[in-house]
């Protein structure tokens, strides 16, 4: 697969990835435990990217997360910064093709930019964030890393991802 | 769009990360007020048509949620005689949430609450409606249940609303017969309590029984006062702390969960009283 095709079709899947994240999710019920499609579509760009590309795509990503969701303005765009760089460096030296490390990858990613996200913000604390980080986050985590998995299968061939069992 | 050709971080992507991090650490630390201005200017443009994608999601969502209650109710008809008891309940809960817009004596807009994916949705809330509708910032905002919250900022066609979770969240409340009045604010104590909200400032003289209804006083309605008097805030629940002689604060269970809602009413005239606008809380 020749690199321009590789990329539009990388585009594709994160443009698709954005679309499901204003349309299918307002359907899923419940938002709090309901997949993140963005942060999983930086997620899906870190694994094809530079890290420092990852890292203007985390803080263009959680600067537009911060206006419609402007409780702690600058604390979306930190912490999908801090998780772009780190998820795009990592996947570079632990790089794996293994779909059980991919899902790990997918949930550990939301998790950290959940934690960022609330400590950066300060604004919830106490049991409050005790009960976020340990039941609602790592639901989403868990949710969010389950449609990664599905992403990745679907879309393996236009990822130009290898995955063994 | 860049490949990892390298699978190493170069001094680039080290420069890049730091300055996006210095962006966001400025970000963090710049006036609330350069916040909205940001926030408002992006929802007008970059993340208008994903919003009214989402606005017309959650429509859609809402008329398939609608039209299988429809058909429940047409179904359920047909054995009227034996459900009439579950029936009549229904009807009930229905004219709760559908009623409250025709009993509300004041100018009002119905907005959809787009739930977004940051963990900290539901201490501000993002709504379908703005500018075009009528809605202005500190225009009281309210589900049947009772208050959520005020608009903080208001865009083309959306909203944000600051919700009661929010620590900066206050509103003068009153009991039913208005006989004592208090500040009502966010709990913010450190146990699963912290769903919960506070009366503070209840004189110590005053006590006040758990179920105790509260509302929103309605003190200096439109000469600053935000709030028109009587929206329900919630049910006193226990004592939460004494200052020794001084007053009391009461934990309250509010009567609207911001993170669990999903059309909420924006109140455009605040020198109305509503108290008879909302339904007695189901036994």
């Amino acid at each position: 697969m020749n690199a321009k095709r590789g990329a539009y079709r990388l585009r594709a899947v994160l443009l698709l990835l954005v679309v499901l994240h204003f349309t299918l999710r307002p359907w899923l019920g419940d938002p709090r435990p309901a997949p993140d499609f963005l942060v999983l579509a930086l997620l899906v760009y870190a694994l094809r990217a530079r890290p420092g590309g990852a890292a203007v795509a985390g803080f263009t990503i959680g600067l537009l997360g911060d206006a419609l969701t402007p409780v702690a303005f600058g604390a979306g765009a930190l912490a999908h910064t801090v998780v772009g760089y780190l998820a795009a460096w990592g996947k570079a030296i632990f790089f794996a093709e293994n779909l059980a490390v991919n899902a790990g990858f997918f949930f550990a990613g939301t998790w950290v930019r959940d934690l960022l996200v609330l400590v950066g913000g300060g604004h919830v604390q106490g049991t409050e964030l005790v009960w976020q980080l340990l039941l609602w986050s790592p639901l989403k985590a868990a949710t969010t890393a389950l449609v990664g998995v599905m992403v990745l299968l679907i879309f393996r061939r236009w990822l130009a991802i290898r995955i063994t069992e | 769009m860049t490949f990892a050709s390298e699978r190493y971080a170069s001094r680039r992507d080290t420069l890049a990360f730091i300055v996006c991090l210095l962006l966001s650490v400025a970000a963090r630390m710049t006036p609330a007020a350069w916040h909205d201005r940001v926030s408002d200017g992006l929802r007008g443009t970059l993340l208008r048509p994903l919003v009214a994608m989402q606005g017309w999601a959650e429509s859609v969502r809402t008329t398939r949620r609608r039209f299988a209650r429809v058909v429940a109710e047409r179904d359920s008809a047909v054995v009227v005689a034996t459900l009439a008891e579950a029936l009549r309940e229904e009807n009930a809960q229905l004219r709760a949430v559908l009623g409250l817009r025709e009993r509300l004596p004041a100018r009002h807009v119905a907005a959809e609450v787009l739930h977004q994916s940051l963990p900290t949705d539901g201490y501000t809330l993002l709504i379908s409606a703005g500018s075009r509708q009528g809605v202005r910032v500190l225009a009281p905002v309210i589900a049947p249940g009772g208050l959520v919250g005020v608009v903080r900022s208001v865009g083309g066609s959306t909203s944000v609303v600051v919700a009661w979770a929010h620590p900066d969240f206050r509103a003068s409340a009153m009991t039913a017969d208005g006989a004592v009045f208090g500040i009502a604010g966010p709990y913010g104590g450190a146990d699963p309590g912290s769903l919960l909200l506070e009366l503070r400032g209840v004189p110590y003289r005053e006590e006040l029984i758990p179920g105790t209804r509260v509302y929103t006083s309605g003190l200096a309605t439109g000469e600053g006062g935000i709030y028109p008097r009587g929206i329900p805030i919630g049910t006193i629940l226990s004592v939460g702390e004494e200052m020794a002689g001084w007053a009391r604060t009461y934990l309250v269970l509010p009567a609207v969960h911001p993170a669990s809602i999903s059309h909420v009413i924006v109140l455009l005239d605040t020198r109305v009283e509503l108290t008879g606008a909302f339904a007695a809380p189901q036994p």
